[in-house]
């Protein structure tokens, strides 16, 4: 068996591509098409589920709430030094934030305070608190916040309005970056007594307190003992986090998965209608192709070039496109499905994970399949008798 | 008159129920000790005026007058001086002066916080004003003698319970506050008590302009870390390379990195993916051993093998089933024992060959 590429059998085949001219470039524009769209889809997915990984990946493993009434309720410091007594636990911040409501833009800031030489509960607050400067009244923000600052005029400084209607005036010290987009775009960081004073948040008080636990078997165990010492308190470990943020996630997937179905069944629409059989002019070709002597590998060779061709370019192609679509253009339309699965009023850009799996799927998804969908009939032919397909 | 009397009450309600009870002075505290370091305890360092509300002042023999955040402090320091009860002054919740506390009345166990104790001791010179406030705020209403007792029995939790808290946070914030501010050399050695260092940190600028809540850890960790040189040897996480396994299972270690183990030779070592195999492999090969670390279950740092408290029979289970689990102190492994239906804690030495064969 020869299993060197026979170039006269190419060179038919290009022929023959460009000789149905109309019916390739349909074929290929198609099959771009769809696999442009499932490409598109599987890499916004992908990038979406790598930001909410790495977002809850950077937070503590447990956070602890007090809940009044059924609501979140501001924390008592002093619940720290029990919770610090229990063995297992590394550490214990009690954070100091909430959510800011800028009425010119419509948007949210999340304030954080972080306090300069207590164990940042994050990494990327490590280096922002050798950043910040904790002496006059500063901050740092997000990429997200700088731009809506900049748009209302607010190059320098930002007038925060407090709970009593009094201005607090606080410098813009620098821009925050953090791991992911979505985690530092609406963020402000200042000193925590910044924060305090902005929400009039007593010394005594906390919004939550996040601990740390070096082993994370015993997680399960310090939570239902938090909750055990305070039945007051929401005690959230960070697979409750993962799981909710699947789930908003899953939901939101499931609109996907529309799109996606209809995709394919498109696409098999157009193998079926290529597999159930050839026009009668293509099985006179293959006749006469064996009439001057052509074998039946030949035939199947040529056929397979010909689906291989059209396949791998739209193959290609298609990637290409999403590639540029989603993360140079940030997938204009397709993300809005995805936007605002968070309650926040947050814009993100999609980071790039170029994840080979996916690649794969699709490749094998696409390709065999077509070039199979054009083989088998035009086997089916090519065993027949020529003068039997000619006649 | 009746309308006189509703109005009184009314405002003595307002005044004490009304605004929520702090343990700061409201008015000018009075301290009775002498120098810049008068405003801090000699014992903890705390800042009197926060809590001086539960503030002690006593006579030590040859000693000037210290004053106390709390009869906690005064319980500690009667460990080291001979102080006589008649000499020890409390502060009167309601005038904030100091009286003598062997004719104050005490209320105990009220909702109000404990300074440095879980239980809060609040002295009133009236016994009407002590039960008044014992009502408000619930607990009971005891003499001198009764508080200072519970403060001497409940001092070795209280102790313990600010320990962790130093351990896992105060310290590690002291460390940073002096790293970034004390550029100057400062002789620890020279002070006497920490509320001197504390004193000279304020008035000498040592480490420049600090507050309060940024100088108490920065002098804890000068006073109780720096002090006794820098903590004893850092415990870091067992090192292990991807290349090593097991010499009892066979596995690779280094997918285990919560159970890793390791014995060293003079010149070679083993790695094991607990600390049962580790023991399995001692008890074959005891000779020439210089070092044996086990993982401790709850830091995940390293701990010397010889030293730990292991569990045995509770419903963790390690990459090989059934494991001793490592802890460092006795009660680390007791507390995890009563999470996890421990069968039993026992020290390096109590572990037997038939007692690991049972594990498998």
């Amino acid at each position: 068996m020869r299993s060197r590429i026979n170039f006269y059998i190419v060179e038919y085949a290009i022929n023959s591509l460009l000789r149905q001219k109309y019916k390739t470039v349909f074929v290929a524009l198609v099959l771009t098409l769809l696999i442009f769209l499932l490409s598109s889809i599987f890499f916004i997915t992908s990038s979406i589920k790598y930001e909410l990984h790495a977002t809850v990946e950077a937070l503590p493993e447990i956070t602890v709430q007090k809940i009044k009434a059924g609501r979140h309720d501001e924390i008592d410091v002093a619940l720290m030094d029990a919770i610090l007594e229990l063995h297992g636990v590394e550490s214990a911040v009690a954070r100091v934030w909430g959510y800011y409501y800028f009425e010119n833009a419509g948007v949210n800031f999340t304030l954080m305070g972080i306090d300069e030489y207590e164990e940042q509960y994050k990494k990327s607050f490590v280096d922002a608190a050798t950043k910040l400067d904790f002496t006059g009244t500063s901050m740092l923000v997000g990429e997200g916040v700088k731009r809506v600052m900049d748009a209302n005029y607010y190059k320098e400084y930002f007038n925060f309005i407090k709970p009593d209607g009094s201005l607090k005036r606080v410098d813009i010290g620098g821009v925050f970056k953090a791991q992911t987009e979505l985690e530092s775009n609406d963020i402000i960081l200042m000193s925590k007594e910044g924060v305090r004073e902005i929400f009039d948040i007593k010394q005594s008080k906390a919004t939550d307190i996040v601990v740390r636990v070096a082993n994370f078997n015993e997680v399960a165990t310090i939570a239902s003992k938090i909750k055990l010492l305070y039945p007051d308190t929401r005690v959230i470990t960070k697979d409750d986090l993962k799981i909710s943020y699947q789930n908003i996630f899953d939901y939101k997937s499931g609109i996907f998965l529309a799109l996606f179905t209809t995709a394919l069944f498109a696409f098999f629409i157009i193998i079926y209608d290529r597999a159930s059989g050839l026009s009668s002019e293509q099985k006179r070709e293959i006749g006469i192709l064996k009439a001057i002597g052509w074998r039946v590998d030949d035939v199947l060779r040529e056929k397979f070039y010909e689906g291989f061709i059209v396949s791998l370019f739209a193959y290609l192609v298609g990637i290409s496109l999403a590639l540029a679509f989603v993360y140079i253009f940030h997938a204009p339309l397709l993300r809005e499905i995805f936007s605002g699965y968070s309650q926040l009023k947050t814009s993100f850009a999609l980071p790039f994970v170029l994840d080979v799996q996916t690649l794969a799927l699709l490749f094998f998804l696409t390709v065999p399949l077509y070039i199979a969908a054009i083989i088998i009939p035009s086997w089916r032919s090519a065993t027949l008798e020529a003068d039997e397909v000619i006649r | 008159m009746l309308h006189k009397i509703l109005l009184l009450l009314l405002s003595l309600f307002l005044s004490l129920g009304a605004e929520t009870f702090t343990k700061s002075a409201t008015i000018a505290p009075e301290l009775v000790q002498k120098g810049s370091q008068k405003e801090w305890c000699p014992v903890c360092g705390m800042k009197l005026e926060t809590y001086y509300k539960t503030s002690h002042a006593a006579k030590i023999h040859n000693h000037p007058q210290r004053q106390y955040c709390s009869i906690r402090c005064l319980a500690v320091d009667m460990h080291e001086f001979k102080i006589d009860t008649n000499d020890v002054q409390v502060v009167d919740v309601v005038s904030q002066k100091l009286i003598s506390a062997k004719d104050a009345f005490y209320v105990v166990g009220s909702d109000v916080l404990g300074t440095m104790s879980k239980v809060s001791k609040l002295a009133f010179k009236d016994k009407e004003a002590a039960e008044d406030f014992n009502m408000e705020h619930g607990g009971e209403v005891v003499d001198f003698k009764k508080a200072l007792s519970m403060a001497q029995s409940s001092l070795e939790a209280d102790i313990a319970m600010v320990q962790m808290k130093k351990e896992k946070q105060v310290y590690p914030m002291g460390k940073k506050i002096f790293e970034k501010n004390c550029k100057k050399e400062i002789d620890i050695h020279h002070y006497l008590q920490i509320n001197e260092l504390k004193a000279d940190l304020v008035t000498k600028k040592l480490c420049g302009e600090l507050a309060e809540q940024e100088l108490q850890p920065l002098s804890l960790y000068m006073w109780e870390v720096k002090r006794f040189g820098e903590g004893a040897s850092k415990q870091n996480i067992i090192q292990v390379t991807k290349d090593e396994k097991c010499p009892i299972c066979g596995m690779f270690v280094y997918k285990y990195p919560k159970w890793a183990a390791q014995i060293f030779y003079k010149d070679t070592h083993f790695s094991f993916d607990g600390a049962k195999d580790m023991m399995k492999y001692y008890f074959d090969h005891k000779d020439g051993i210089s070092k044996m670390i086990v993982t401790d279950y709850y830091s995940q740092k390293t701990l010397d093998a010889t030293k730990a408290f292991y569990v045995i029979g509770s419903d963790v289970y390690g990459p090989m089933g059934n494991e001793l689990i490592p802890f460092a102190t006795q009660k680390e492994a007791s507390a995890f024992s009563m999470d996890h239906k421990g069968h039993k804690v026992i020290g390096f030495e109590a572990i037997t060959k038939k007692e690991i064969e049972k594990l498998d």
